[in-house]
């Protein structure tokens, strides 16, 4: 039966999405699978059964012209014919799941590296003068490579980049592979995320207890360390599974074969483009204050309070430049 | 063995269908199985073919589609029947005669 799901499924692949079109296509199933049964009943093998129901159901140019959908399917053949579309078969969907892991992980490295740097000159600020500039240059080598990862992962997955520029497709059967995949990788993500928010939650507690012992510096930089990981984490997580819904986004919306992801939240939206700058610059621009303030002062001990206050004026920020009409 | 021409019949694809509703109510499979077994097998409706003229004929108003989870096997399965109107039944007589007609002409011009 599931043969013939798909057979239905890439012959109506190319038609629009429509009411009439679902209801035929339903409507056809419905027949087959009526048709198939009584084959099966009559003592018939699957094989058997599925090919005869095949052969026998005719093909979709005469539907077309009864549903007045000529011209769709017409139109839909010439796209067709000049920008031919790619399919992703179920090892490709495996080699780019497999990569899109490698991806993920390079990045979230990258990351932790740069936020991590940051508790280097911490650690070595109040050590007196010999050490307090190796600090700042580790830091720097942390960044370098940090940023080099970051980079590399935009590399890495370098032989996928045809599946944002060309037209790809997924049949059913790799649909459901990713699905099934996705949903495997789901409790993964739960205890990444969870585990990674805790994280960013818990980074204070360090610092509160390093308070009253001589050792200042480390509270802070044991909380960078902690929200490093913790961000580690929700990156790997959250990109991976991007990478799932970028597979099942693949189709068309527009026609029934369509997407075989579920309807995703619409993009967010800014009050204005300004606000969309603001937004967008908003990190880049906390961290420059920060390397600046720190600097300046060279009071590395003190200014990674720039870090939490920023978080909080983050959420501030974002609230009142998003536009929440409709 | 030679095979009926699509060509050829499906001009009278709706009449095979309307006198099968002409008896009472029916469904997709149910339908395709009764022009099999009234044409001794000779005559296999393709599934496409057949939706197609159900399409057309509802929209011409000669049939009406409802949906019945009354199953003759008795298992609840909700299903799109289709249903005879006055003006399928006037069309079915129209064809009727024009079939009788065709058949007379053609018939002329067949060597036995």
């Amino acid at each position: 039966m599931e043969t013939i799901k798909n057979y239905l499924e890439a012959m109506f692949a190319g038609m629009p999405d429509t009411p009439e079109v679902r209801k035929a296509r339903a409507e056809l199933l419905q027949m087959m699978e009526d048709k198939y049964n009584e084959l099966i009943a009559e003592g018939q093998s699957e094989n058997t059964a599925v090919g005869t129901v095949i052969s026998e159901f005719g093909n979709l140019e005469d539907l077309a012209e009864d549903l007045g959908l000529t011209k769709e399917v017409q139109e839909f053949h010439d796209i067709e014919a000049a920008n031919p579309r790619r399919q992703i078969n179920r090892d490709e969907a495996a080699a780019f799941i497999t990569n899109r892991i490698k991806k993920s992980l390079f990045l979230a490295l990258g990351i932790m590296l740069c936020i991590t740097s940051v508790a280097c000159p911490i650690i070595t600020a109040e050590r007196g003068s010999s050490v307090v500039v190796v600090g700042p240059a580790v830091m720097f080598i942390f960044i370098a490579l940090g940023v080099g990862f970051i980079v590399y992962s935009g590399f890495v997955d370098g032989e996928w980049k045809f599946i944002r520029k060309q037209l790809c497709f997924i049949d059913m059967n790799t649909a459901s592979y990713v699905k099934e995949r996705r949903r495997s990788f789901e409790g993964v993500r739960a205890i990444c995320v969870t585990l990674g928010v805790i994280l960013c939650i818990v980074c204070w507690v360090p610092n509160i207890f390093f308070a009253q012992t001589e050792e200042v510096t480390t509270g802070p930089a044991v909380m960078f360390l902690l929200v490093g990981i913790g961000v580690f984490l929700i990156v790997y997580a959250n990109n991976t599974s991007k990478g799932f819904d970028i597979l099942l986004r693949l189709n068309d919306v527009k026609t029934i074969s369509g997407n075989y992801n579920e309807p995703v939240t619409p993009a967010v939206k800014y009050r204005s483009k300004t606000a969309e700058t603001i937004v967008q610059v908003y990190w880049p621009f906390v961290t420059s204050l920060y390397l600046i303030v720190s600097f300046l002062t060279f009071r590395w001990g003190v200014t990674w309070i720039i870090w939490p206050i920023a978080a909080v004026a983050h959420r501030a920020v974002v609230i009142n430049c998003r536009s929440y009409d409709d | 063995m030679i095979e009926i021409s699509s060509d050829v019949i499906r001009g009278y694809n709706d009449t095979m269908i309307l006198y099968i509703l002409e008896k009472e109510p029916s469904y997709g499979y149910e339908i395709s199985k009764q022009i099999k077994n009234i044409s001794d097998g000779k005559y296999l409706i393709k599934e496409t073919t057949l939706y197609s003229a159900f399409t057309r004929m509802e929209k011409n108003g000669h049939i009406e589609s409802f949906t019945s989870d009354q199953d003759p096997e008795g298992n609840g399965k909700k299903r799109t029947y289709y249903r005879i109107t006055d003006s399928g039944k006037e069309y079915y007589r129209t064809k009727c005669d024009e079939w009788g007609l065709t058949k007379e002409v053609v018939e002329r011009f067949i060597e036995h």
